[in-house]
């Protein structure tokens, strides 16, 4: 990261415990600090599901240092934020204000990542905030295919929900949470990153605090694709569809090679309200439908699998015909790309990639994946080389894989003329 | 805690008031056998209470009450439905029954005193 606009090179360093630390400064004249954790709802077992749910709503919640209401008027009084966000695989708990405030709010974090109460009566005021995430979540399709695709695609670990299930709204209580903190928010599977924020001062932060739990917490089990299908049935006029089957690892080459295959085929519009001539899926099904639709490929990498396959969302009578279009696209990727596709996606791919690391919350999100997944950071030069390096072979390997493999699917809406999976 | 003045139990106000009074207080042999004594004269232990099921309802005891655990809160309901009925009969628990000034249990005291920090708390800041 040397050299562009004069920012100051990345330090990481591990500690004795485990725990990764990270900074860079880049000037910026508001600081973010993040602490980055392995405890996503994969590491959730059969009886605490929901239970990072649970955790994400209470980030906010009294700690042995300071009550709720402290947390959220001493933050506000700074003008910063703090913030949680989870995936199936890492919680990160982040803070962000002004430079010269940075303190009050590390505080604040390391109080509520290392020492939270859950006093029984609050964790039982959050049961309404669940209902009100689940209803949101369930206005869009989107989340509810997404959702299906990956409790059908997979055994365990990856196929737990990341809200919480309905028989569990109400029981997840404050022993679940602090079970779930002591199994796994252990000091190994922690990074703690920082943007605009002294090195010494994290490295301080992590060896006094941070080291409470050390170990590598219960192990997490690996991820079983299986292949199934979930089909939602609703009134919904529009059909939305993912076909997916299993994909990569995050850091392979193959994973790289899945990327750019993505953007081959199309990963979403890149010019609003356009007819978005660079994206195979979309030229192809346009050809089977004359109805709205639309089609992108979607691709998620996980630390020991991955999905990869087509979204489509669909008028409901021509469902079977868009979705169809849409493998046989992927399908003939298989026979070979060409070279002015193939390019065209390595660009697009590394400007999405640059471009999110445009922001302070990109850049900390990227620097804290790439700390807990290995401790080696790539630098964004780096990895736009390794985007350089796949070869049209690749992405039609990768493509062969999707064609081959088992299908797993998710569709939601009025599905009279959606097919099954056994009939793509 | 002068103004937690509960409807009839003008000795149980009194009884709290002359605790706190002498909360501070060594606590020697005297004043011991004083407390005793006070807190059968004060009758509350004859229908079965505690005295924390007998506190007056304001605002903070009544958030207090609802961060009860489940079995104490059910032990308390049970208790004052007991003493209701004892009342309603005009009578009292037999001798042995009746509540021991050692049993008893301030069980309701740490959660309202963590209220009670929580509303100062609250109101130190709004005067910023």
């Amino acid at each position: 990261m040397k050299g562009i606009r004069g920012i100051s090179k990345l330090s990481v360093t591990k500690l004795p415990s485990g725990l990764m630390i990270a900074s860079l400064d880049n000037y910026f004249p508001a600081s973010r600090i993040g602490v980055f954790v392995k405890a996503g709802c994969r590491y959730e077992s059969p009886e605490n599901q929901g239970v990072t749910h649970l955790l994400r709503l209470a980030a906010n919640l009294t700690t042995k240092g300071a009550s709720a209401f402290r947390i959220c008027r001493g933050v506000e009084a700074v003008g910063g934020s703090l913030g949680v966000t989870s995936s199936r695989e890492n919680m990160i708990y982040s803070v962000d204000c002004l430079r010269d405030h940075i303190d009050t709010v590390m505080e604040y974090l390391i109080n509520v990542t290392t020492a939270p109460e859950f006093r029984p009566w609050e964790v039982s005021d959050l049961t309404p905030r669940v209902k009100m995430d689940k209803a949101l979540a369930a206005q869009t399709p989107q989340m509810g295919v997404i959702e299906g695709v990956h409790g059908a695609a997979y055994k365990n670990a990856l196929s737990n929900s990341l809200y919480c299930p309905d028989y569990m709204v109400g029981q997840v209580n404050a022993d679940h949470m602090h079970n779930f903190i002591q199994n796994n928010f252990t000091s190994a599977r922690m990074a703690l990153v920082g943007l605009g924020v002294d090195h010494n001062v994290l490295k301080q932060v992590g060896e006094q605090f941070l080291n409470i739990r050390s170990g590598m917490g219960t192990a997490g089990t690996k991820a079983q694709y299986r292949g199934g299908e979930v089909r939602v049935q609703n009134g919904s006029s529009l059909v939305h569809s993912v076909v997916v089957s299993e994909g990569a690892a995050v850091g392979t080459d193959e994973a790289m090679a899945f990327s750019v295959l993505q953007h081959v085929l199309g990963a979403g519009p890149h010019v609003k309200r356009g007819s978005n001539p660079t994206s195979k899926l979309f030229q192809g099904v346009a050809k089977a439908t004359a109805d709205p639709f639309d089609a992108s490929a979607f691709n998620s990498n996980y630390s020991d699998s991955g999905l990869f396959g087509v979204y489509t969302i669909s008028q409901s009578a021509a469902a079977g015909d868009v979705i169809k279009a849409a493998i046989s696209q992927v399908k003939a990727v298989t026979g070979g790309v060409s070279e002015a596709d193939l390019t065209r996606a390595k660009t697009q791919l590394k400007a999405e990639y640059l471009m999110s690391l445009e922001s302070s919350e990109g850049l900390l999100d990227a620097m804290g994946l790439q700390a807990l997944s290995g401790g080696v950071y790539h630098s964004p030069e780096a990895i736009a080389q390794k985007i350089d390096s796949v070869s049209a072979t690749d992405v039609a390997n990768a493509a062969n894989k999707f064609v081959s493999g088992k299908k797993s699917m998710a569709s939601s809406g009025n599905l009279i003329k959606t097919p099954f999976v056994d009939e793509i | 805690m002068a103004s937690r003045a509960p409807a009839n139990q003008i000795l149980t106000a009194n009884y709290l008031t002359l605790i706190l009074a002498y909360h501070t207080a060594a606590t020697g042999r005297l004043l011991v056998g004083f407390r005793k004594w006070y807190y059968n004269a004060a009758g509350f232990n004859k229908i079965g209470l505690m005295r924390d099921d007998t506190i007056h309802e304001d605002s903070d005891v009544k958030e207090a009450l609802r961060r009860l655990p489940e079995k104490v809160y059910n032990d308390r309901m049970f208790r004052l439905k007991r003493a209701l009925d004892l009342s309603m009969k005009q009578a009292v628990m037999p001798k042995e029954q009746w509540t021991q000034y050692e049993e008893d249990v301030h069980y309701l005291e740490p959660y309202l005193e963590e209220v009670i920090r929580e509303r100062k708390e609250v109101e130190e800041w709004s005067k910023k």
